[in-house]
């Protein structure tokens, strides 16, 4: 899932081409993004344009790894052979879309052990979604619905990209996504359409996760140069309030059609403009979530260095001495 | 010979047996999804659970048409003592090379069984066992790469597999606890029985890890798994499994 | 500060907010394979990415999982990242063929003109 098209609104941006780079190749540069022609890993790239991919790139790759967490809470406890079976399939494929983003993350020059160990310290982020927790089944049964399908809305939009190995990337990802997609919607629809009691938990988990999904797609973007940039650069694709549209107008009537509930109270979609309306979710949250102070931020990361830990005696008694390295090809 | 009711009995057996056995380790082996010690591995390791559970669901389908109750209940409603896998299977996940070694261990007694079963006179079970081949061939592969590469990797890791084996055997050997029905069920060559299949995977396991410069532990069977006596990780793994199940017992999940 | 999960693998892991801060150091993920599919027998394998393994047998392992864990392949290859060779994008123009390559087209091969006016001379 979830790449978050978030970029920090206080990256330093000083002019978009760096001292020293030549103006001639940026017009060519930019002339192959604007006929549809992808860049490729060993192509003349301006230094904002792989800073801010292998950024981007990165931060999707840890949300993959860190968005099996809130999920896998549920995995020995997944009811009924179809259930587990499923959700395992599931959660082992954000793996493997971890493992895809890493290295199409790594084709850009950053080594998977630094984005590991900048993962580990908290000096890169990660979509801010998993740092809730999935309190009973139905929220895993809301995840792989929902946050997958706001995931969706921006891996799409993203897999039109100018960087070649991302999209490549990104279609594989899509063509997976689809299926948890449905094994959310399914697992919902069963909570959803069942018990008295199923219909309680699915209705509570979706309060719980209706704020982090405004979340998602980042707050509104401020219309700076930078943002204009990454956008004729096709490195942003869409604008965070225009995925968060598309988002809306895809599953609030797939939500209301279930009888289930939003916890918002102004959510409609304004006929006229076409747009939907709807309570600004809690941004100062959203900030602080992302500082560290979400309620699972610190197991998320404990997690992850002790899988790292854990695994460092199995690495290194299978590493060979004077193992030459070279940058993946694609 | 004719089938009589003892015969179809240990049938019975054999297909409880193996079923647990894979449900139990499938769902020991997911519990490493997303924390394995290489995002490749992870992937890999998770697969393998995934088939695991996947036999195991083909195996109690075959109970079912046995008459015996349908898969989801006897899987997920059953208590300890129901229960007929070798205790190999509930121990915890513990470290990488505890969890290579059982593995391994486990998948070349799988391989074997299924191997001999394919020439079963019980027709859905030979076929059965004809699908599942490919994919518990992989699996044999995947545990001999590991430990091979582990055993002769550094002298940290060599101790660790040795230490892992020296856990993981007596264990191992519980797999071939007898039944009550052995007679039985290879007289009408059901199934050759856990003593024929025992002397194949020692004279397969045996000289392949003594090649990886391992020792082989001289120790007992641990037994008593296969007649409802278990380990005290089997009752609060199955609490855990049933959970959500238990929330209410009327629901379709 | 200990930390308590709604996992039920995480609580038995017993951990803790504070420990465990070792770092990976360089080559900690081994070096890269490139992995190339043939989807049935008689078609050509074909590149769909690269896995990270300290050697060919675990890259090929871990490659059958990774790529191969849906549909259809009969065989798998694994190279080391270290041993492709790569034409460089910039010399691409090396791949253009220009209009003075018409001894390669079958279509500049017309010949049934050729035969028809040496019939006609012969029957004259
Ligand atoms: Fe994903
Ligand atoms: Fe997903």
């Amino acid at each position: 899932m979830y790449g978050s098209a978030y970029i920090d609104p206080n990256t330093k941006f000083d002019g978009y081409l760096a001292p020293g780079e030549d103006p001639a190749q940026l017009a060519e540069f930019e002339a192959r993004i604007a006929a549809g022609d992808k860049i490729e890993p060993r192509d003349w790239m301006p230094a904002l344009y792989r800073k801010q991919l292998i950024r981007m790139i990165e931060q999707h790759a840890h949300s993959e790894i860190i968005g099996s967490l809130p999920e896998g809470t549920w995995i020995t406890r997944a009811p009924g052979f179809r259930r587990k079976l499923a959700l395992m399939a599931k959660v082992q494929d954000e793996v493997g879309h971890a493992q895809l983003l890493y290295n199409a993350a790594e084709t850009l020059g950053k080594s998977r052990e630094d984005m590991v160990n900048d993962l580990l310290t908290g000096k890169s982020k990660y979509s801010n979604v998993f740092n809730y927790p999935a309190v009973t089944w139905a929220d895993s049964a809301v995840i792989a619905w929902l946050i997958d399908a706001a995931a969706i809305v921006n891996q799409l939009a993203n897999s039109k990209g100018s960087y070649g190995p991302y999209s490549r990337a990104l279609d594989r990802i899509c063509a997976e996504e689809s299926f948890h997609l449905k094994y959310g919607h399914d697992n919902v629809v069963f909570l959803a359409t069942g018990t008295p009691k199923q219909r309680q938990m699915v209705q509570e988990a979706l309060n719980r996760w209706w704020e982090p999904i405004m979340h998602f797609f980042g707050p509104p973007d401020s219309a700076s140069q930078h943002t204009e940039v990454l956008m004729r650069w096709k490195v942003k694709m869409d604008t965070n309030d225009n995925m968060r549209q598309t988002f809306l107008n895809m599953y609030v009537p797939k939500i209301w059609d279930l009888g289930l509930s939003v916890p918002d109270t102004e959510l409609r979609k304004n006929e006229e403009t076409g747009k939907w309306e709807y309570t600004e979710p809690n941004w100062e949250t959203f900030k602080q979530v992302i500082n560290g102070n979400g309620p699972c931020n610190a197991e998320r990361l404990a997690v992850r260095r002790m899988a790292e830990e854990k695994g460092r005696w199995v690495r290194r008694a299978i590493l060979k001495e004077n193992t030459e390295y070279a940058t993946p090809l694609s | 010979m004719e089938m009589t009711e003892r015969h179809v009995m240990g049938l019975i057996e054999l297909l409880y047996k193996m079923a647990d056995d894979q449900l139990i380790i499938g769902h020991r082996n997911s519990e490493w999804t997303g924390l394995g010690p290489i995002l490749e591995e992870d992937i890999a390791f998770s697969s393998m659970a995934q088939d695991k559970i996947g036999q195991s669901l083909a195996l109690f389908e075959l109970l079912h048409e046995l008459g015996e109750q349908d898969p989801d209940t006897v899987a997920f409603t059953r208590n300890a003592e129901q229960f007929h896998c070798c205790q190999l299977v509930e121990a915890p996940i513990g470290e990488f090379n505890f969890s290579i070694v059982r593995q391994y261990l486990f998948d070349q007694a799988e391989a074997l069984r299924f191997e001999m079963l394919m020439a079963s006179v019980y027709e859905p079970l030979a076929m059965v066992s004809r699908k599942f081949r490919g994919e518990i061939k992989y699996h044999v592969m995947h545990g001999k790469t590991w430990i091979k590469q582990l055993a002769e990797g550094n002298e940290e890791s060599h101790q660790r597999m040795q230490e892992a084996l020296n856990e993981v055997w007596p264990l191992a050997l519980g797999i071939f606890e007898e039944g009550d029905y052995e007679k039985e069920i290879s007289e009408v060559n059901i199934f050759a029985g856990e003593a024929a299949l025992k002397s194949r995977w020692m004279e397969t396991v045996v000289p392949f890890l003594e090649s990886c410069g391992l020792n082989i532990p001289q120790s007992d069977a641990v037994t008593g798994g296969r007649h409802g006596q278990h380990s005290p990780y089997l009752q609060p793994l199955l609490d855990e499994m049933c959970e959500v199940f238990r929330i209410d017992p009327n629901a379709e999940w | 500060m200990k930390i308590n999960s709604l996992d039920p693998r995480i609580e038995r892991a017993q951990l803790d907010s504070e420990s465990q801060q070792g770092m990976n150091t360089p080559m900690d993920q081994f070096q890269t394979y490139e992995v190339f599919e043939q989807k049935k027998r008689g078609t050509h394998h074909i590149h769909v990415g690269s896995v990270h393994a300290p050697n060919a047998e675990l890259a090929a392992v871990f490659a059958k999982e990774q790529y191969s864990r849906r549909g259809q392949c009969v065989n798998i290859w694994v190279a080391p990242t270290t041993s492709i060779y790569a034409t460089a994008y910039e010399d691409a123009d090396i791949f253009e063929t220009t209009p003075s390559k018409y001894h390669r087209d079958p279509e500049s091969y017309k010949v049934m003109d050729r035969i028809q006016a040496y019939k006609q001379k012969q029957n004259a």
